[in-house]
C-alpha cells in the first residue's frame, strides 16, 4: 500500500502504456525461453551423459572459459586507456580513430578470421612474427585470444568510452587542485567513477568471446584436444548428425553464460550495460 | 598578493583580455560579472585549470603561469561543488590530505577539526549524494579548506541555495577568511552576495575588466555606464540639449544619479535654493518591502527610491505631480 501512495496518480491511459511496454518485454523474454525449451525437450538423457562424459567435451569448455576470460582481461587492460584517451584528449585524427575501434563490431564475423588467415599466412609482417619472432597464432591456442579479441574489445572500448564521457570534468579538475597529478585524478577520481561501464563492457567482451564460432573455425580451425571450443563442439556434432549432442552443448554453453552473467552481475553490485 | 599581468584567455568566441588585477593578501575579494563574462575562466586561469595564451600570474610575489594546479596552494569550490560522489563526506573531506601524506591521526584531528568549524561533523559518514544544497556546500568547502590553502577560489558558491541559506552561508564565508587570514576570490553575479562579504570587487564584462575597488567605489563612482547599469543604477543620462545639470566634472558627458539621492519634495515647497529642480509626475511605484522604487516622467524620466515615511509624507500616487531634485555633489560623471 505505501507503494501506491508514493507513486504519482495513474490514468488509465498510463496503465495501457506500461501494459504495452510491459507486453513486448513478455513476448520478447517468452520468446527466448521458448526456444531454450524446446532445445531441452530435444535433448535425450544419452546426449547428456555423453556431454558429461566427454573428454573432449570437458577440454573444449575448459578452454572455453580461460581463453574467454583471458580475452576480456586483455580487452579491457587496453579498454581504459583507449576508452580514456577517446573520451578526454582532442587529437588529430581522432574521429578516424573513434570509428576505427568500432569497426571489429561491424565486421562479417568470418571476414574477421578471413583476414587475421590472410594476414599471418601471406603478408611480410604477419610472417615475420609467425616465423621470425616465433609467436604463432594460425591453428594455435593463441589464434583463439587474438580472434576473440579482435572481435569483442570493440564492446569493452565503447562502454569504456562512455561511461569516461560519462564522468564530469570537474571531479577531476577538483581533484588536481587537492594535490593529484593527472594520473592520480584517474586513478582515485574517473576509473572508480566509469568503473561500472568498464565492468559493463568486460560483460559483453566476455559473451561475445565466450560465443565466437565463425572467426574461430576459419583461423584456428577445430582440433579435438587442440583448439576445440565449445562453439566449435557445436558445429562439430551437428556436422557428424549427433543434432542431440549438439544441443545438449549449446545448453551447456546457455547454463555457463547464465551463471557467468548472474555472479558477475551479484558482485558488480549496481552494474548495468549502457551500450 | 595575487596579481595577474596582461592575462589573456580565449575560449572559441570568447576571449578574456588584457586583464591587470591585483589582489591584495588576506582579502575578501568578489569578482561580479553578468553570466558569461569570464568570471569562471578567471578562476580557472588562477588555479592553473586553464592555461593563458598571454600574461602571468603571480601569487606571492612567485610567477605561477606555468605551475601545476596541485602546486599553487590553492583551495577551489567550483559551482555545484563537484563532491565525488563515489566517496563519503568524511573521504571527500580527507581526499587532498591522503595526496599530501600526512599520517592518518594528523589527518583525523584535522577533519575533526574543520568538520567542527563547518558544523558538518554529524554527517561524516553520510554519501555525499543524500546532502542537502547547504551541507553540500560546506562539505565542499570542508575539502578544500582542509588542506590549509592560502587561497580560496569560489564559483558561485551561493547560488544553488535559497535565500535564507545563502545569507547565512554569506557570513559564515566571511567568518572564515577572517578567522583563517585567508585570501578569498568569490565570483558571483549577484549583488547582495558581494555586499555582504567583498572587502574589493571587481566587474567583469565580456572578458575585459570594467573597474576594481571597493564596492561603495562601484556603486557611487562608476567608470563607465555598464558598472552604473551594473550596480543597479537606472538614472543614467549623457548630455542632453534641453536639459542642463549642474554637476561637479561638466567636461565628462556621461552623468549617473543613484536612485536613493534623488530628493523629492511636494510641489508647492518652496525650494529654490535647490539646483537641478524639476517638475516631474510619477507614472508608477512598487514596493520593494525596504524601499519604495518611484518612476518618474519629466524632462527626464527619473527612477527614485523612497523611504516608506518619505512615500507616506508625498502622499505617492500616479499622475501626481511632485519637485524631483538631484543635487549635483550626488551627480557622477564618467566618460561613456
Amino acid at each position: 500500500m505505501s507503494n501506491a501512495c508514493n507513486s504519482p496518480l495513474r490514468s488509465w491511459r498510463d496503465i495501457v502504456f506500461a501494459a504495452a511496454a510491459l507486453a513486448f518485454l513478455i513476448v520478447f523474454v517468452a520468446f527466448v525461453l521458448l526456444l531454450i525449451i524446446a532445445d531441452a525437450f530435444y535433448i535425450d538423457r544419452k546426449a547428456v551423459l555423453t556431454v558429461i562424459n566427454s573428454g573432449f567435451i570437458r577440454h573444449a569448455l575448459w578452454m572455453s572459459l580461460w581463453t574467454s576470460c583471458l580475452t576480456t582481461l586483455i580487452a579491457v587492460l587496453f579498454a581504459v586507456p583507449i576508452g580514456y584517451s577517446l573520451s578526454r584528449y582532442r587529437f588529430p585524427g581522432r574521429a578516424l580513430a573513434d570509428t576505427i575501434v568500432d569497426l571489429p563490431i561491424v565486421f562479417p564475423p568470418l571476414v574477421a578470421g578471413l583476414t587475421l588467415l590472410v594476414f599471418f599466412s601471406q603478408t611480410d609482417f604477419g610472417k615475420w612474427i609467425q616465423n621470425d619472432l616465433g609467436i604463432e597464432f594460425v591453428f594455435r591456442k593463441k589464434g583463439i585470444i587474438l580472434c576473440q579479441f579482435l572481435v569483442s574489445a570493440s564492446f569493452a572500448i565503447r562502454s569504456a568510452k562512455i561511461a569516461f564521457d560519462e564522468v564530469d570534468r570537474r571531479f577531476e579538475n577538483v581533484a588536481l587542485t587537492l594535490g593529484c597529478t593527472r594520473f592520480r585524478a584517474f586513478r582515485r577520481v574517473s576509473l572508480p567513477l566509469a568503473l561500472n561501464g568498464v565492468i559493463a563492457g568486460a560483460i559483453l567482451t566476455w559473451a561475445r568471446a565466450f560465443g565466437l564460432f565463425g572467426p574461430l573455425l576459419i583461423f584456428v580451425g577445430s582440433f579435438r584436444g587442440r583448439t576445440e571450443v565449445l562453439s566449435t563442439t557445436v558445429f562439430l556434432e551437428q556436422s557428424v548428425g549427433n543434432i542431440e549432442v549438439a544441443l545438449a552443448v549449446a545448453m551447456l554453453m546457455i547454463v555457463v553464460a547464465v551463471i557467468a552473467l548472474t555472479t558477475i552481475h551479484l558482485v558488480g553490485g549496481r552494474t548495468q550495460v549502457k551500450l | 598578493m595575487i596579481r595577474t599581468e596582461k592575462l589573456e584567455f580565449t575560449i572559441g568566441d570568447f576571449n578574456l583580455r588584457d586583464l591587470n588585477l591585483e589582489i591584495p593578501e588576506k582579502t575578501y575579494f568578489v569578482m561580479l560579472g553578468p553570466p558569461g563574462s569570464g568570471k569562471t575562466v578567471f578562476l580557472e586561469c588562477l588555479c592553473g585549470l586553464k592555461r593563458p595564451r598571454q600574461g602571468r600570474i603571480f601569487i606571492d610575489g612567485k610567477n605561477v603561469t606555468t605551475l601545476e594546479p596541485r602546486k599553487r596552494g590553492i583551495g577551489y569550490v567550483p559551482q555545484d561543488y563537484a563532491l565525488f560522489p563515489h566517496l563519503s563526506v568524511e573521504k571527500n573531506i580527507a581526499f587532498g590530505l591522503r595526496n599530501a601524506g600526512h599520517d592518518s591521526r594528523s589527518n583525523r584531528r584535522k577533519i575533526t577539526q574543520i568538520a567542527e568549524m563547518l558544523t558538518i561533523s554529524g554527517l561524516l559518514e553520510r554519501n555525499v549524494t543524500d546532502l542537502s544544497g547547504g551541507e553540500k556546500q560546506r562539505t565542499a568547502l570542508a575539502r578544500a579548506l582542509v588542506v590549509e590553502p592560502e587561497v580560496l577560489l569560489l564559483d558561485e558558491p551561493v547560488c544553488a541555495l535559497d535565500e535564507g541559506t545563502r545569507q547565512t552561508v554569506c557570513a559564515m564565508l566571511l567568518d572564515i577568511q577572517r578567522k583563517l587570514r585567508l585570501t578569498v576570490i568569490h565570483v558571483s553575479h549577484n549583488l547582495e552576495e558581494a555586499f555582504s562579504v567583498a572587502d574589493r570587487a571587481a566587474i567583469l564584462n565580456q572578458g575585459i575588466l570594467q573597474q576594481v575597488g571597493p564596492l561603495g567605489q562601484l556603486l557611487r563612482k562608476p567608470q563607465n555606464e555598464f558598472v552604473a547599469r551594473f550596480m543597479r543604477c537606472e538614472n543614467i543620462f549623457t548630455e542632453q540639449q534641453d536639459v542642463k545639470l549642474a554637476r561637479p566634472h561638466p567636461g565628462k558627458a556621461g552623468m549617473m544619479i543613484r536612485p536613493e539621492n534623488i530628493l523629492l519634495l511636494p510641489i508647492d515647497e518652496c525650494g529654490t535654493e535647490y539646483e537641478n529642480q524639476f517638475i516631474v509626475e510619477i507614472a508608477r511605484y512598487r514596493d520593494f518591502g525596504a524601499y519604495v522604487k518611484v518612476e518618474l516622467a519629466g524632462p527626464l524620466n527619473l527612477v527614485a527610491h523612497l523611504t516608506h515615511a518619505a512615500f507616506e509624507r508625498l502622499q505617492i500616487e500616479p499622475g501626481r505631480q511632485v519637485k524631483a531634485v538631484l543635487p549635483p555633489q550626488s551627480i557622477h560623471t564618467f566618460h561613456p
